[in-house]
């Protein structure tokens, strides 16, 4: 085969080529959407399909027992929306994504900045700072449930050691329970965020910083003027997955504080798990996972445009 | 960026060495605690070290719940997920950069399309649909929704658009079908990007609670996201026994640190080259 491969490539291009290709294009126009086939069944049942259902299901008033689901319009919706419950698992998700967008993401790009000086060791940073990106949610929100522990957590007792502090109850009481998981997640997607940026920072011409640093812009000016809007297409792309990710926080949710204390850090998705497997509010659920949908929908579409441009460069 | 001053590069990694130090913490934490007995990490003095290291722990933990099974049940799904999604993603990237179809543009939005429909908005449907043909706390369940991949045919495509064109058609005219091209010719051609999806692939589904939690039910059908999450639901309460816990935290976590720390190179570039999943 290798064999034939390289006698095949040694061929002048242009005469047999050219005697062959209309032949071989219209076999080929066949077989080709069979390749694709199996990719796209899979993903018409699982995705596809489901994701019509799903709007479907929405206008229905059923609790998976009952024979008869009933046809009810957007009765759902209109609870859902007037629902303490929905607004509050709303203004929570809200709350998270801007979290993580005001302060983990100038973070990462400040250390971004720090892994993209040509120091020494900076592989090893790069390493450690992206690592908790691989680790299991669920592995890593049992350690803070640890961590966070009100009375022998490691947080409060060196806040009381060291800053005679009185620590919080992080995962029990209302005003800290959505921002103990906000930390967490900070610490889970930092790194993965500062990646985005290296990639984006390595991207920038270097002649650019030279001739600015030539003009006697200083290094502020320099990244002002030069390094931030060179960088603006990643940090677009970093702005909306953080989006994305914040609008799908579920796993950290689960294990750390149940949506509790109350729904004080319900989230999205949480609202949709816990009314559709655990208190069978198909309609209720379904309504919320379509109100989520068109969201997210809407965000990949801008992600997607960002990153079809990543694709172009190669 | 090149510093030029000695005290900024000495500032740059200070900075970085606390913010690792920060990073690497809970992690730590995850060790030190599994080494403790239960009393020891709950007393209220702040020690960094175990005062008595009981190492015999991750065997306690080990048998405390039918790991093994759990462990078998996340490595043999998550394998089976990675290597049908190969199969067709590799099959349908193919297609899409080397066989003039005809409709290739709606193909290309429809994958577009599904790319942005993420699991936690379509799962009760795709519950529904599993549950109508039994196959609900199966192995079926936990593999068959993520077969076909938007993101795998994106990642791979991108890789096969850097095989020489001239190769194909080289092969075409000597007559080899078009699986054997794409398995002699371009797959041996594209191994990084293979890698790159196969790792990312299995860190992520290793590492997903959501759709196993939903889909399974019965204790032998546990994934090892699943089996830590009710480890804390079954012993809630005082008597929770967390040394076990982060025991079990840290044998669990161990695989993909371990591909991490292997892979590395390839999940950083899949990372930085493509867009994201989940």
């Amino acid at each position: 085969m290798l064999g034939s491969l390289k006698k095949g490539m040694l061929q002048p291009k242009g005469v047999k080529p050219q005697i062959n290709r209309p032949l071989k294009s219209i076999s080929i126009g066949w077989s080709g959407w069979l390749f694709v086939l199996p990719a796209l069944i899979f993903i018409a049942i699982f995705i596809f399909i489901p994701a019509i259902y799903v709007v479907y299901l929405s206008f229905l008033k059923w609790n998976l027992l009952s024979l008869h689901p009933k046809f009810v319009g957007l009765s759902n919706y209109v609870h859902m929306f007037q629902s303490p419950d929905f607004q509050q698992a709303l203004t929570n998700t809200l709350i998270l994504g801007v979290g993580m967008i005001v302060l983990s993401l100038p973070l990462a790009l400040f250390l971004a900045l720090l892994a993209d000086m040509g120091l020494r060791g900076t592989r090893v940073y790069r390493t450690i700072l992206f690592g908790p990106y691989v680790v299991p949610l669920v592995g890593s929100g049992l350690v803070w449930t640890l961590l966070y522990n009100k009375n022998y957590g490691f947080i409060n007792l060196t806040l009381a050691k060291f800053f005679q502090i009185h620590g919080p109850d992080w995962l029990g009481t209302q005003g800290y329970a959505l921002l103990a998981v906000l930390i967490m997640s900070i610490w889970q997607y930092l790194g993965y965020y500062m990646l985005i940026f290296l990639g984006g920072l390595q991207s920038v011409p270097q002649h650019l910083k030279e001739a600015a640093a030539i003009d006697g812009g200083n290094r502020w000016q320099t990244f002002w003027h030069v390094t931030l809007p060179a960088l603006s297409p990643s940090i677009v792309f970093a702005f909306v997955v953080c989006t994305i990710q914040s609008f799908q926080m579920f796993d950290q949710v689960y294990v750390m504080t149940g949506g509790g204390p109350d729904g004080a850090s319900t989230t999205l998705v949480y609202y949709i798990y816990n009314q559709g497997f655990e208190m069978y509010n198909i309609g209720t659920a379904t309504a919320a996972s379509v109100f989520l949908l068109v969201l997210l929908a809407l965000l990949s579409w801008v992600q997607v445009r960002f990153s079809r441009r990543w694709v172009v460069e190669e | 960026m090149k510093a030029k001053s000695r005290v900024a590069r000495w500032l740059a990694h200070l900075t970085l060495i606390i913010a690792s130090i920060g990073i690497l913490f809970p992690i730590y934490w995850v060790f030190v605690s599994a080494l403790q007995t239960n009393t020891d990490i709950f007393s209220p003095t702040l020690h960094l070290l175990p005062y008595e290291w009981h190492w015999a722990n991750f065997v306690r933990a080990w048998q405390s719940q039918p790991f093994g099974i759990f462990f078998l049940n996340s490595i043999a799904s998550n394998l089976l997920i990675v290597v049908a999604q190969l199969l067709t993603s590799s099959m349908a990237a193919y297609a899409l950069v080397f066989i003039p179809l005809k409709g290739k543009g709606v193909l290309f939005f429809s994958i577009l399309l599904a790319m942005m429909i993420p699991m936690q908005t379509t799962f009760i449907p795709v519950y529904i649909i599993l549950s109508k043909v039994h196959l609900i706390n199966t192995y079926g369940s936990l593999v068959l929704p993520f077969v076909g991949s938007a993101f795998g045919i994106f990642l791979l495509r991108q890789g096969f658009v850097s095989v020489p064109k001239e190769m194909i058609s080289a092969a075409r005219i000597d007559g080899a079908s078009e699986a054997r091209i794409l398995w002699t010719i371009v797959l041996p051609n594209v191994k990084p990007a293979l890698i790159t999806l196969v790792l990312l692939n299995f860190v992520f589904h290793y590492n997903s609670l959501f759709w196993p939690l939903v889909s399974t039910s019965s204790t032998n059908m546990r994934v090892i996201p699943v089996a830590l999450s009710y480890f804390l639901n079954q012993e809630a309460g005082q008597n929770l026994q967390w040394n076990l816990l982060m025991a079990a935290d840290l044998f669990s976590i161990l695989p993909v640190i371990l591909i991490f720390l292997l892979g590395q190179r390839f999940i950083v570039r899949g990372i930085a080259n493509s867009s994201v999943k989940g």
